[in-house]
This record gives structure tokens, C-alpha cells and sequence, in this order.
């Protein structure tokens, strides 16, 4: 076990190694001077080494990278071009926002996905299954920002009955928080919900296949009783590893979403950054949200390696 | 962003001021009386208490700084223009008021200006307002700003007072007062936090309105200044500017109450809004759109070759695809609504004349580099139509999108054939040509040199009488226009719109968001 | 399907060959067939869509702007009275350009790396499939935003860097199929027999492997084309005026308020048809041809 454990965190600081060496490189990939390019038509040649001197570009390569990997490892992601303040700061803000939006989604997610799939899987081969089914191949083709568009046309617009979009915090306004929340995270969870009903319904097959559901039924249990006490117990296990794999996507994965529905999230902030040009946030953000994925891809790993001893041989 | 693109502001009545001073053989006091809103309520309380509500406003982008000399972003000053104030301000004619001066002399040579500061001021965080807050500003605003080209014409800036400054100049400036009070840019700050550094992340000013704190990239919220030293207001509570960049989620955050007030209004629902509880109004703006041809590369450095495609477009169609109705077609750069409006017109759509030009030209097989912006989509629609009529004559448009950074280091460094951008918030004819046509000008990106237009932009910068002014400028304008150094389109309305809930506001020209006098309920 | 026959030709050496046997069985999958149709229908429309419009794609009418559906404008008309129809239909030709050439520079550097990996395994299957996992860390929309960011935004821009985050999926799939066929008895009697890797790798190794290749290709293809038009949509991607459906979409988001819905709803179900439409077909080559591998709903489901 402890010899798993260690195996997949050392995978994962690799991974996180190579990621920061990407990131880092991203910059330097720009062609020409990032530091003009950031600055326009501002230029001005006070203000170019501020940010020259500021942002090290003048050092080698290499001292340069192992430079900001150790800034960045204490907690030093250094200061936007555009605002002035520390990428930090700007994450730190911006993360309450995707972080509700990405729970929010998941929620909306399991809440479809979790009864279509397991209706599907008790009813196979009936209309309920072929109805979710279908739903699931339509909910992955469809655009997400063209849904989002679709959902303001219909519920802001048309009916009124919902907000549409703009974040409000929760612990500002938990009602209004939560209205808000509705259509975005609508959304985003359709998607999520597509892909995870195919999964609920894979796994409950799964487990109603296997020999002591069987042999339940063969006893004469009552059909609801091994439902519940026998294939979902067994059933649960790979859904939640999907589940937190769809968390992770859903935390760097919604920058549509969050500009159809003006969401300040750091999907936009990247965005904003891009358009900036303000390469400190740019790294800072991706960074941060590889670095997301990378730690709940690890979690759910692990957590599946305690759950199913099997995997981890 | 907006406001690297709100060239200069300068006012018009100063000219007048200076000519009175001056009249007054020097030493003569000029004081433009109280600076009460003249459109606002005549309310019983008449003076500073908040009584009510928070008014919910939306914006449409972020700030990128706080820092009012720093920042170069408008939506910044959507924000800081409640909590800031400038020596002298724009009253809703665009003439200068006093704001933090209350009353200015010059000396007889016009090189030396004395004002004298309004008394008992304090910043939002109890400090005294006096001279050194604004010597020390000033001198920030000329070292390092991006404003530092307001303050070009003064040397030295001193406190010989504790409530009076006096600015020395290298040359008579008639517009200077409209520099002071151009925008919140030229703002006051105190001299302690231009020590300490803190102006980007706790702005402290003297406006109707003190900062109070902001939740990333989501809102900003103001509160209630009750030692505002201004005779009406601030009558709200507080404001709580919520960024919504998303113009759909914007509108109907208004139509449905969760806001009370919209920065803009797209033109093409202007007519949809309005009718219904809510208030649109709209005001002539003093920006103005246009393309520019890259003077510095063949066949555009002939003018022969600009006029005949002047002569091919159709600005009136281009207006009416870009901004619907909410715009005028203009030739020139300053609005009707200005009083240094100049009616000149000599263009019309000719497409057979173009093309006997571009013949005789021997420009034939032509394609353009024409770059625009999706920071400003207005831009895309009038290439994509610039586009379709210039294929009329032979002439191939490649459109250009980019994000704005990009397109402004291309332009910075000449990479276009054309482009389409528009200037805002201009006040004074000198921030309408000067950087732009002026051969020396800063912001003369697309290669203008004419010696003509230098000379009446120089002379009409030093030039005291007004009306002698206005000609010189006539004259540059309409050598600007035939020699199509810019190509105008038009003047876009600034239209707002607010909740029935809303009164005491209004649009103004030049796009300032004041809401000293606002009301709800 | 042209690349079947060299793929799927087995040393079986079966009297039908197995491409006929494959595309039987797949007109049998109504729902793939039905995918294949509108890809057909789809291709057509780009190909022969400039003679069949009937309107140019960048013809103006302001007089006639923001018209809903009718008779002369089946799917109304945008800000510029454009017919929204002609540009939707000539829409199809760079959302399939774009996924084509991404989806084939991915298959091809990912083919390339998923096979030296897995037939040399070592160290470079390591360094090379460590590196994968970093592309494969970044959340796909916030890379190709990156890498768009650092080149000049265009069009081979948004293909390389689409065909960027699609690489790690394609090399992964085929260093799996390579990993479990290397050990073939067959594969190691031709290298007793003293065949050079290289020979072994494209005689033997690459039609083993291209079936799964085949399937990832038609499912990343959906996936490259809703790429492209959030890409388009974030303003990144495709430039106006050209007709594209994910630019169309954005600039149709000024006229919500107004009411002139036409101009969104069209161009996004056509991204939502063909989408669907490689999905269908994906997932039933799939069925057909690989059935251990993942559905397209599974396979989005761990990347």
C-alpha cells in the first residue's frame, strides 16, 4: 500500500515538474520580447526595466526557470503586468467563484446522473434506457456555450424567471448566490451529467452481474432490497472515481461557460490574461489549475486504491 | 482600455477665462461660482447626508488598477471618477467649474497661474486636503503618468500656500485649465499615500463617494462621503459597481432588477429597451471612429490614391451598419454638439469617380491589410462593410481581428496597411488633431506628415483668443480631411439606461459616470 | 475509408476482405449510419456550397438586417443582413477543415510517439509518455488558449494547437494496442526470423494497432470540432468575416437582447448535428471494430 501510495505521488510530482517547465516555457516561446509585447504602445523605457529587472528576464534560461520554481513553490507567483498585484492575490479571488461553479456543475451532474443511471441499468434495453442514452450522445455533441446561450434565451429572456449569470458571493447573498448559480451551473452539468450516466449505467450492469447479486436473487430477495444492499454498494466505487475526474475538468474546463455567463472564475482570468497579455497571471493561473488536476486525479487514485485493493498490485 | 483611446480632454470655456484674466490686465480673480449640479433636485436637505439606498451599477469590464494615474483603463474610472476629484472639473456644458480650486489667476505674460485651494477638504481617511497633496499629485502625474503630456507646458509646480498653488510655464497654454480637469486621471491624491504606495489598493480621495472595498473581478462597493465638501450630495448610501462583461447577462440584469443602472447600451437594443420602466437616454458623444490609411507605404502615401478611396466609401451606410441609429455620420473628427464643430463635408460616394482616380492612380489589383479589434466589435462591422464597398472599385480587403494588445503593438510598430479604431472623450480641438496629424505627434501611428497642418497646430496651441483659435483649427481640420489623413466615419451617442428607480443622472459627453446627485426610490 | 483495407488486412487473408465485412456490419448500426449520411451531407455542403448558397456568405443587405426566417431567408438574416443559412452551410468548410488537419497532425505525431513507446518501452516509453501525461494535465480549451496565446493567432495556429491537446490521446491509445500485440507469437516469430523494427513496426505492429486508431481518430474528430468553435466563440479562433459557426455564434450573442435568436440557434445546432454525427459513427466503428475500447461518452469522460 505505502509503496503504491508513494509510487503515484512521485508520478505526480513529475507530472507537476514537467507541467511548470511547460508553463515557464510558454513565455519564452513568445516570439520576441514578452515584456514589449505586454506593454504595447504604454511602452516606456522606465517601465521596461522595472518589469525587465522585476520578471528576471534578463537572466539565463535556466537560472530564470529554477528561479520562479522556487518563488512559485513558496507561494510567489509574482506580480500582474496589468493590475499591479500579486498573481496570488488575483487567484485567491478569483477561486471561490470556480470553485462554486465547478461543485455547482458536479451537483447538477450527479443529480441527472445518478437516477437516469441507474433507471437505465435496472430497465435496459427499455424506452427509459434508450431515452437516457440518447440524452447522454446529445449532451456530449452540444457546444456548452451554445446551451448556456440557449438557457438565457429561454429562462432569462423569454420567461424571466432566472437571473443570468453574474456571480454574487454566498456568503454575501446565499439566496441570490445560488440563483445565480442555477443556469451556469445547468450548463456545465449536462455535459457532466452525459458523461456520468454512461458510467452509472456501466457500473450497475457491472454489478448486477456479478455472482452474489446472483445469488441473492436466486435466494428470493426482494429485487428492491438487492438493489440497494448488493449492486449499488459495488456500484459506487468506479462512479466516484469519475466523478472526481469530472471535478478536475470541470475546474479548468468551463472558461466558456464562465464568459457566456460573465462568471469571474480563473478560466477567465487566464482569458483576460491572454488578451493582456499578462504572462505572470497567465502562468500563475494555468499552474494553478494544472496543478488542480494533477492533485484530484491523485486523491481519486489513491482513494480508489482504498476502496478496490485490486488496483494497486 | 478605454482610456488609452480618450486622448485628451480640454474645455472650452477656459479660453474665455483666460481672455477675461487676461482682459483684466492680470491679477484678476476668475470664479465660475458654486459647482451645485444645475440639473439636480432642489431636495430639502440641500446638504451631504446619505439618506438612501445602494444603487447597483454595472460596468462592463474590469479595472485593471486602481491607481488613477497609473490605470489605463475606462472602466477604472466608471468607478474612480465618485471617489476622485480634479482641481477643476467639466460641468455638464463640458465648461470648466472649480472643484478642488475654487478660484485661479494669471499673470500678465500668462507663464505663472496662482489658485487657491477650497478649505477645509479632507480625504476619506480623515487626512487634511492642502497644497502639498496637490503639488505632489501633479508632479506624479508629469514624471510618470501616461498623463504627463497635460502638464507638458508647465515647469514647476509650487505650494506657496497652505491653500494655493502656483504653476510656472515654459509657454502661454490656453487649454491648461481643461487639462487640469480633464478626467479623474489628472485626480488628487494625497502626497502620504503617493508615499506609501497605497493608491492601488486602497484608494483614497476627496469625491462624493469613499472606496470601500472589492471582491475580485466581480464588484466594487463605494460608500456614502459625508464630509463631501460639494453643495449637493451624495444623497445614496453607497454604490456597488458589479463587472458584467457580457452585454446580453448586462441587459438583462437591468430589465429584471438586479441592477439599476448600465454603463452602456449596445445600440441595437436601444429600441428594445426603451418603452418599457426604464429610462434610456442617450448624448452626443465627443468620440469619433475612423480608419487610417499607412501613409509610409505605397500606393497609400499618395493622396490622390486616399481620396479616391475616400471617394468609394459610403460612411453613412457604415454608420448605420455599426451603430444603427445611435451615431452621426461625420467627415470631420468634432461633433455638431461641440462649439468647435466645423461643418465641412466635401466627400461624397462616388463609385465611378473612384475608380477613374484609382486608374489614373495606376493603382489596380490593390489588396489592404486591414486590421481591427474584437475589443471594440464596432470596428469588425465597419470593415466587414468597408470591405464589401471597396470590392466595388477592385479592392481587396483582408480583415485583421486581434486582441487589443496585439493591435496596439502593430500599430505601435506600423504593421498595417489600415486600421479602424476611434478616440474618446476628447474636449479641446488640440486633443482632437495635435497627436494625430501632428507630424511630431505621439500618436501619429499611421505616417501623417503635411507642413501645413503642423504650423496651425502649433500656432493654434498658443493662440488666446478664441475665436482666432477656432480658425486656425478650421483650417487644420478641413487640410486634415482633403488630405484624408484620417478617414472619419462618425461620432457613436453614449447611451445609458437605469431603472425607474433612478433620478438625478444623466449620460454627459464626455462619458464621465457622476453620481453625486443620484437619487433611488 | 480508404486507410481500412491496409489496416484491417489480417494475415488471416479471409476470402471477403474484412473492409467490406466492416462496412456491412457498420450499415447495419442505424445511428452510425445515420452519422455517416450527415458527414457525407456535410461534405457535400463544403464542397459544392459555394455554387449551392443562395446568397454569398459575405453579402450585405443593412435594409434587410436582423430578419427572421422566411421564404428568401430560410434561417433569417444576421446584423449585416447576411443570409444566415449561406453561411452556415459554408460554415461546415472550416469547422471540417480545422478538425481534419488537427485530428491528422495529432494521429500522426501521436501514432509516431504511441508506437516508439510501446515497441521500445525503456526509457523513451517513459520520458515520452511522462511527457504526454504533462500535455494531458492541462485542461484542453486553457491550452489551446495558450498556445494561441504565444504564436500569432490564425488558422494553422488554432489546427497545430488543437492538434496539440489531442496528441497525448492518440499516443496513449496506440501505445496500448502496441503493448498488448508485441508479445504476439507471430510478432516474435518474424523477429526470430531476424526482420528489422522497423519493417516489423509497419508490416506487422501498425495494422494491428489501426483499428483503435480509426475509432479514436472519428471521436476525436467531434471533439476537435467543439474545440474549434469554442475557440472561435472566445474570439481566438476563426476571424470574421469568414463563415465559421463558433464566431457566427459569438457575434450573434450582441443580438439576444434584441430578440434575433436565429442567429445563434442555427449555427449551433449545426455544431451540435455534425458533432453528434462523428460521435454516432465513431461509436459505431467502435462497436464494429474494437469493442473493448471506451464510448465516446466514456472516453470524454476521463479526459
Amino acid at each position: 500500500m505505502t509503496g503504491f501510495v508513494l509510487r503515484r505521488i512521485g508520478q505526480a510530482l513529475i507530472a507537476l515538474f514537467g507541467v511548470s517547465v511547460v508553463v515557464f516555457a510558454l513565455v519564452h516561446l513568445v516570439p520576441g520580447d514578452p515584456i514589449r509585447a505586454a506593454l504595447g504602445t504604454r511602452f516606456d523605457p522606465e517601465i521596461y526595466q522595472v518589469l525587465l529587472e522585476r520578471s528576471g528576464l534578463d537572466q539565463p534560461l535556466g537560472v530564470q526557470f529554477f528561479d520562479w520554481l522556487g518563488r512559485a513553490l513558496t507561494g510567489d507567483l509574482g506580480v500582474s503586468f496589468r493590475s499591479g498585484r500579486a498573481v496570488t492575490t488575483e487567484l485567491g479571488d478569483r477561486l471561490p467563484a470556480t470553485l462554486l461553479l465547478a461543485g455547482g456543475s458536479l451537483l447538477v451532474g450527479l443529480i441527472i446522473a445518478i437516477p437516469a443511471g441507474i433507471i437505465s441499468a435496472v430497465r435496459q434495453g427499455k424506452p427509459v434506457d434508450y431515452a437516457a442514452s440518447t440524452f447522454a450522445q446529445v449532451g456530449v455533441s452540444v457546444p456548452d456555450f451554445w446551451f448556456g446561450i440557449l438557457l438565457i434565451l429561454l429562462f432569462s429572456r423569454t420567461l424571466g424567471w432566472l437571473p443570468p449569470g453574474g456571480y454574487v458571493s454566498l456568503t454575501e447573498d446565499p439566496v441570490e448566490a445560488l440563483q445565480r448559480l442555477l443556469l451556469p451551473a445547468v450548463t456545465a452539468g449536462v455535459v457532466t451529467g452525459s458523461i456520468l450516466t454512461r458510467f452509472v449505467r456501466s457500473s450497475v450492469l457491472e454489478a448486477m452481474q456479478a455472482d452474489h447479486v446472483r445469488l441473492a436473487r436466486a435466494k428470493g430477495m426482494p429485487e428492491r432490497y438487492v438493489l440497494r444492499h448488493h449492486v449499488l454498494r459495488n456500484a459506487w466505487i468506479p462512479v466516484v472515481t469519475i466523478t472526481g475526474l469530472q471535478l478536475a475538468t470541470l475546474l479548468g474546463g468551463i472558461v466558456v461557460v464562465e464568459v457566456v455567463f460573465s462568471w469571474p472564475g480563473i478560466g477567465r482570468l487566464a482569458l483576460d490574461a491572454v488578451y493582456g497579455r499578462d504572462y505572470p497571471v497567465l502562468q500563475g493561473s494555468v499552474l494553478v489549475i494544472a496543478a488542480g488536476f494533477l492533485l484530484i486525479n491523485l486523491l481519486v487514485d489513491l482513494l480508489y486504491g482504498r476502496l478496490d485493493p485490486r488496483i494497486r498490485s | 482600455m478605454r482610456l488609452r483611446h480618450r486622448s485628451t480632454l480640454t474645455v472650452v470655456s477656459l479660453l474665455a477665462l483666460v481672455a477675461t484674466a487676461c482682459g483684466g490686465g492680470g491679477g484678476e480673480d476668475v470664479d465660475l461660482g458654486d459647482s451645485a449640479d444645475p440639473g439636480a433636485e432642489d431636495g430639502a436637505d440641500g446638504g451631504s447626508d446619505a439618506e438612501g439606498g445602494t444603487l447597483v451599477a454595472a460596468i462592463g469590464g474590469e479595472p485593471d488598477q486602481l491607481d488613477p494615474h497609473v490605470t489605463t483603463s475606462g472602466f477604472t474610472f466608471r468607478v474612480m471618477e465618485n471617489v476622485y476629484d480634479t482641481l477643476v472639473q467639466p460641468n455638464d456644458e463640458l465648461e470648466m467649474e472649480p472643484a478642488l480650486a475654487t478660484e485661479w489667476e494669471t499673470s500678465d505674460d500668462l507663464l505663472t497661474w496662482t489658485f487657491q485651494l477650497r478649505e477645509g477638504v479632507t480625504f476619506h481617511d480623515g487626512s487634511e486636503f492642502d497644497a502639498e497633496d496637490v503639488v505632489a499629485s501633479l508632479e506624479r502625474i508629469a514624471e510618470e503618468g501616461q498623463n504627463s503630456f497635460r502638464l507638458e507646458a508647465v515647469e514647476d509646480f509650487e505650494a506657496s500656500g497652505d491653500l494655493e498653488v502656483t504653476m510656472t510655464l515654459s509657454r502661454p497654454a490656453p487649454n491648461l485649465l481643461a487639462q487640469l480637469g480633464a478626467f479623474k486621471g489628472m485626480a488628487i491624491v494625497s502626497a502620504d499615500d503617493i508615499e506609501s504606495g497605497d493608491l492601488n489598493e486602497s484608494p483614497n480621495g476627496t469625491g462624493p463617494f469613499a472606496f470601500e472595498g472589492q471582491s475580485g473581478g466581480d464588484s466594487i462597493t463605494l460608500t456614502a462621503n459625508d464630509d463631501y465638501w460639494g453643495e449637493e450630495g451624495p444623497h445614496l448610501d453607497g454604490i456597488e459597481f458589479r463587472i458584467i462583461p457580457e452585454e446580453t447577462v448586462k441587459l438583462t440584469n437591468l430589465e429584471t432588477g438586479e441592477v439599476d443602472w448600465i454603463d452602456t447600451v449596445p445600440p441595437q437594443n436601444v429600441a428594445g429597451l426603451s418603452g418599457g420602466d426604464l429610462t434610456v437616454e442617450s448624448v452626443p458623444s465627443n468620440d469619433y471612429w475612423y480608419a487610417a490609411f499607412n501613409i509610409e507605404r505605397e500606393p497609400f502615401d499618395d493622396p490622390e490614391v486616399r481620396r479616391a478611396i475616400r471617394q468609394a466609401v459610403d460612411i453613412d451606410a457604415i454608420t448605420e451598419a455599426a451603430r444603427f441609429d445611435a451615431a452621426t455620420p461625420n467627415q470631420t473628427a468634432i461633433p455638431e454638439s461641440s462649439v468647435w464643430y466645423h461643418e465641412y463635408a466635401p466627400f461624397e460616394t462616388d463609385v465611378d469617380a473612384a475608380q477613374t482616380a484609382l486608374d489614373e492612380a495606376g493603382v489596380s489589383g490593390l489588396s489592404i491589410d486591414l486590421m481591427v479589434t474584437s475589443e471594440f466589435p464596432e470596428t469588425i462591422t465597419a470593415a466587414e462593410v468597408i470591405a464589401s464597398q471597396l470590392d466595388e472599385v477592385g479592392i481587396d480587403v483582408q480583415i485583421r481581428t486581434e486582441d487589443f494588445n496585439t493591435w496596439l503593438a502593430d500599430q505601435g510598430e506600423g504593421e498595417f496597411d489600415a486600421f479602424i479604431l476611434g478616440w474618446l472623450g476628447n474636449i479641446d480641438p488640440d486633443d482632437f488633431y495635435y497627436a494625430q496629424h501632428h507630424s511630431e505627434g505621439v500618436n501619429n501611428f499611421h505616417g501623417f506628415v503635411d507642413e501645413e497642418v503642423d504650423q496651425l497646430l502649433d500656432d493654434g496651441r498658443q493662440e488666446t483668443d478664441e475665436d482666432a483659435r477656432k480658425e486656425l483649427y478650421d483650417q487644420a481640420a478641413e487640410r486634415i480631411v482633403d488630405q484624408v489623413s484620417y478617414l472619419y466615419l462618425y461620432n457613436p451617442d453614449l447611451v445609458q439606461a437605469w431603472s425607474s428607480e433612478v433620478s438625478g443622472y444623466s449620460p454627459r459627453p464626455d462619458q464621465a459616470t457622476r453620481f453625486v446627485t443620484t437619487r433611488l426610490g | 475509408m480508404s486507410t481500412a483495407d491496409t489496416t484491417l488486412e489480417g494475415p488471416s487473408g479471409d476470402a471477403t476482405p474484412r473492409w467490406r465485412q466492416t462496412l456491412s456490419l457498420l450499415a447495419k448500426n442505424r445511428l452510425a449510419s445515420a452519422g455517416a449520411v450527415v458527414l457525407i451531407v456535410l461534405v457535400l455542403a463544403a464542397v459544392f456550397g459555394p455554387s449551392l448558397v443562395p446568397y454569398g456568405v459575405n453579402e450585405q443587405d443593412i435594409a434587410s438586417r436582423l430578419n427572421g426566417p422566411s421564404g428568401a431567408h430560410w434561417f433569417g438574416t444576421d446584423d449585416l443582413g447576411r443570409d444566415v443559412f449561406s453561411r452556415v452551410l459554408l460554415g461546415a468548410r472550416v469547422s471540417l477543415q480545422v478538425g481534419v488537419i488537427a485530428v491528422g497532425i495529432s494521429l500522426v505525431a501521436g501514432t509516431a510517439i504511441g508506437l516508439a513507446a510501446g515497441y521500445r518501452g525503456g526509457w523513451l516509453d517513459a520520458v515520452l509518455m511522462r511527457l504526454m501525461d504533462v500535455l494531458f494535465s492541462f485542461p484542453v480549451i486553457l491550452l489551446a488558449i495558450a498556445i494561441v496565446a504565444v504564436l500569432e493567432p490564425s488558422l494553422f495556429t488554432l489546427q497545430l494547437a488543437i492538434a496539440v491537446v489531442f496528441t497525448p490521446i492518440h499516443a496513449r491509445v496506440v501505445r496500448g494496442s502496441v503493448l498488448s500485440v508485441r508479445e504476439d507469437v507471430h510478432i516474435q516469430a518474424v523477429r526470430a526470423l531476424g526482420a528489422s523494427d522497423l519493417r516489423i513496426v509497419a508490416k506487422h505492429v501498425l495494422p494491428n494497432v489501426a483499428a483503435p486508431v480509426i475509432v479514436q481518430a472519428s471521436l476525436s474528430l467531434a471533439f476537435a470540432i467543439l474545440t474549434e468553435a469554442a475557440l472561435s466563440y472566445l474570439g481566438i479562433g476563426v476571424q470574421p468575416p469568414r463563415a465559421a459557426w463558433g464566431a457566427d455564434l459569438q457575434a450573434s450573442q450582441g443580438f439576444l437582447a434584441s430578440g434575433s435568436w436565429w442567429m445563434a440557434v442555427f449555427p449551433g445546432l449545426a455544431i451540435l448535428v455534425t458533432v453528434m454525427a462523428f460521435n454516432l459513427l465513431g461509436d459505431g466503428l467502435r462497436d464494429v471494430l474494437d469493442p473493448k475500447q471506451r464510448s465516446v461518452i466514456e472516453s470524454r469522460g476521463v479526459t
